[in-house]
């Protein structure tokens, strides 16, 4: 398996915005807030008032991972659990009351709605994912960016992972970690020894319930030096190793 | 393989080649005041085992209808490889929502949903987990969800999970269903059309939507039908509305040139992304006879089965594989352009492919283009 080395990243959760207090939450973590969004002056206007809370947080994360040259040519990985499904979930609501639909709502519930806004606002012309696989989600993600950087190696891959507290009337369903958070990494391969080694199984069991986000728990782990991160996520045992 | 044509593959491939545009069928429980014409896979699906009931959709029923018509081989795969090496890689941009529509009328009427609907049938990932769960595979399993190129880059991916040796086998496909969601979205956008679809007629007026599912088996054995090309594009330009020079479906087509080391003449057939959208046809055409010198035979098999959205790339390569399957060295019989044969004049003129038409063998292309300005082009070719 290919190795793949982290440069710059960055996170955003409400009140979690600096490198800084990310390193401080990653040595204590604390319950992640639910609500709020990032400023959006980084965003031309016509595009901030289309992107919605979760759009802006990818974004935001996204364009914190390079320069203007290096967003544009990197190929990219959009993943989240949820996406945009409470948007859709309005649309359903809105059909079921016999209402029409707005069109430019419609366009912007489909899955990778994150990665096209992005592309816009980076000009960025390159190979892009969007992918969900439930609890799985994050490892996925991170194998799906190795996909990319074997497809071409010469091109460095952006993974964004983020996800927003689901709708209330699916979230009774579901158990995970709460919050609002966004992580960004632009990944590299690396020779040799230099960079992740990763590796995927299938998990011994559901895992123990974790109290924070598989992207912050890799989070946690790469500013922590420790020399390897076991996940289970789900049906999954996701393995990086220094 | 399963669409509006039929399910499998000897029932659909003569259908295909016989330009069958008799099964649509009119649908006015999708869109209020409105009669919908849409490629609707017809008759009962498999019913999802009990163990499994939290999966228990009509877009995860569709995907067990395709999956059953190959599981001996999948077994066999499964065996050979063992079930920790056996990959999940599945399309959608619909997953379940159809039921959720359901639920969450049923919500409205009594204040709690269907107590039969799991999220998991509306979740994206739920679509590679179910498989992935109904086969008891170990290896990673995950949904790509790019609209309208998602089953396209599935494959992609797949073959990917192979090169990168996590995965000894991948089970790999995409599956979209009819629902109200897209019915009405792609009705507000006034994308759809009134008479079926008519691929690159003057008189084109929209798409005209479908459903299926199709799974292959995709493993490194040489010899049988490979995928020998990947080309990946964003277009950085609208959401909804392709670059009208068509220069991110240039890029697509021309990186899957590259990477199956091939000049545009090794192409003997060309599957069109075609929507039948007066945008889509015209910014296509022109790319394409950008990257050809000589265009290759072109046909949209969107005015035979509709468009599956998330699910067109990985059918489209299908059928692509069936040309290749049928052909030999002598040569191959593309699918037929079924279309008013009214040909827009302002499109480059493309030889568009006439019910009976046969070309030299080669390789042949299938363009899927998506929302969010999502590309992807993938080529297949018979070994040797």
């Amino acid at each position: 398996m290919i190795r793949a080395e982290p440069g710059r990243w960055s996170a955003w959760s409400p009140g979690l915005e600096e490198p800084g207090a990310w390193q401080r939450w990653c040595a204590a973590p604390a319950p992640l807030a639910l609500e709020g969004q990032p400023d959006g002056a980084f965003l031309p206007a016509l595009l901030r008032r289309r992107c919605g809370p979760l759009a802006r947080a990818m974004l935001a994360t996204a364009f914190g991972c390079g320069d203007e040259g290096e967003l544009a040519r990197a190929a990219t990985v959009f993943a989240s659990r949820h996406g945009n499904i409470n948007e859709s979930i309005g649309l359903l609501e809105r059909l079921a009351e016999g209402q029409a639909l707005s069109p430019t709502r419609f366009s912007h519930t489909v899955h990778n709605a994150q990665a096209g806004l992005f592309s816009i606002a980076a000009g960025n012309r390159e190979a892009s994912s969007s992918v969900a696989a439930r609890e799985s989600t994050f490892g996925c993600a991170w194998l799906e960016a190795l996909t990319l950087l074997a497809r071409d190696p010469g091109r460095p891959v952006l993974l964004v992972m983020a996800d927003a507290p689901l709708d209330p009337i699916f979230a009774v369903q579901v158990d995970e970690p709460g919050g609002f958070y966004s992580l960004a990494l632009m990944l590299s391969p690396a020779d040799g020894g230099a960079g992740l080694g990763f590796s995927v199984g299938r998990s011994r069991d559901a895992g123990p319930r974790r109290a924070w986000p598989d992207a912050l728990e890799f989070l946690r782990w790469y500013l922590s030096g420790e020399p390897r991160l076991e996940l289970e996520a789900g049906r999954q045992l996701f393995v990086w190793e220094r | 393989m399963v669409n509006a044509l039929g399910r499998g593959a000897e029932e659909i491939w003569p259908r295909l080649l016989d330009g069958d545009q008799s099964r649509f069928r009119l649908r006015d429980d999708f869109v209020p005041g409105r009669s919908l014409l849409v490629g609707e896979v017809s008759g009962r699906l498999p019913a999802v085992p009990g163990r499994l009931s939290r999966y228990a959709c009509r877009n995860n029923a569709m995907t067990l209808a395709a999956l059953e018509q190959i599981l001996e081989r999948v077994e066999a795969a499964i065996r050979a490889a063992g079930r920790e090496r056996v990959g999940v890689v599945m399309g959608t941009s619909t997953s379940g929502v159809g039921d959720a529509e359901e639920a969450i009328r049923e919500r409205r009427r009594t204040g709690a949903l269907a107590a039969d609907f799991d999220y998991a049938q509306l979740e994206f990932g739920g679509a590679a987990a179910f498989v992935s769960e109904y086969l008891d595979l170990g290896g990673p399993a995950y949904t790509i969800s790019t609209a309208c190129s998602s089953g396209a880059r599935a494959l992609a991916s797949a073959r990917s999970l192979l090169e990168l040796g996590v995965c000894d086998a991948v089970v790999a496909g995409a599956t979209d269903t009819l629902c109200g969601l897209t019915t009405n979205g792609f009705s507000a956008l006034q994308a759809i059309s009134d008479e079926i679809t008519n691929p690159c007629s003057a008189n084109r007026k929209g798409l005209t939507l479908g459903e299926g599912s199709v799974i292959f088996l995709v493993t490194r054995q040489g010899g049988g039908i490979q995928l020998r090309g990947v080309g990946e594009s964003s277009e950085a330009h609208h959401m909804s509305a392709p670059d009208p020079e068509g220069r991110g479906a240039e890029r697509a087509m021309r990186a899957a040139l590259a990477d199956a080391e091939m000049a545009p003449e090794a192409i003997a057939y060309l599957n069109l992304h075609g929507t039948g959208t007066p945008l889509n046809d015209a910014m296509e055409c022109a790319a394409i006879a950008r990257v050809f010198p000589r265009p290759p035979a072109c046909s949209s098999t969107k005015s035979l089965v509709g468009h599956t959205l998330g699910a067109a790339g990985a059918m489209e390569a299908g059928f692509c594989w069936l040309v290749l399957r049928a052909g030999s060295a002598d040569g191959l019989s593309p699918i037929p352009h079924a279309y008013d044969g009214r040909r827009d004049p302002a499109l480059p003129a493309l030889p568009l492919v006439d019910k009976g038409l046969r070309v030299p063998a080669g390789a042949v292309m299938s363009n899927s283009f998506g929302f969010g300005g999502n590309n992807c082009t993938l080529i297949l070719a018979a070994a040797g």
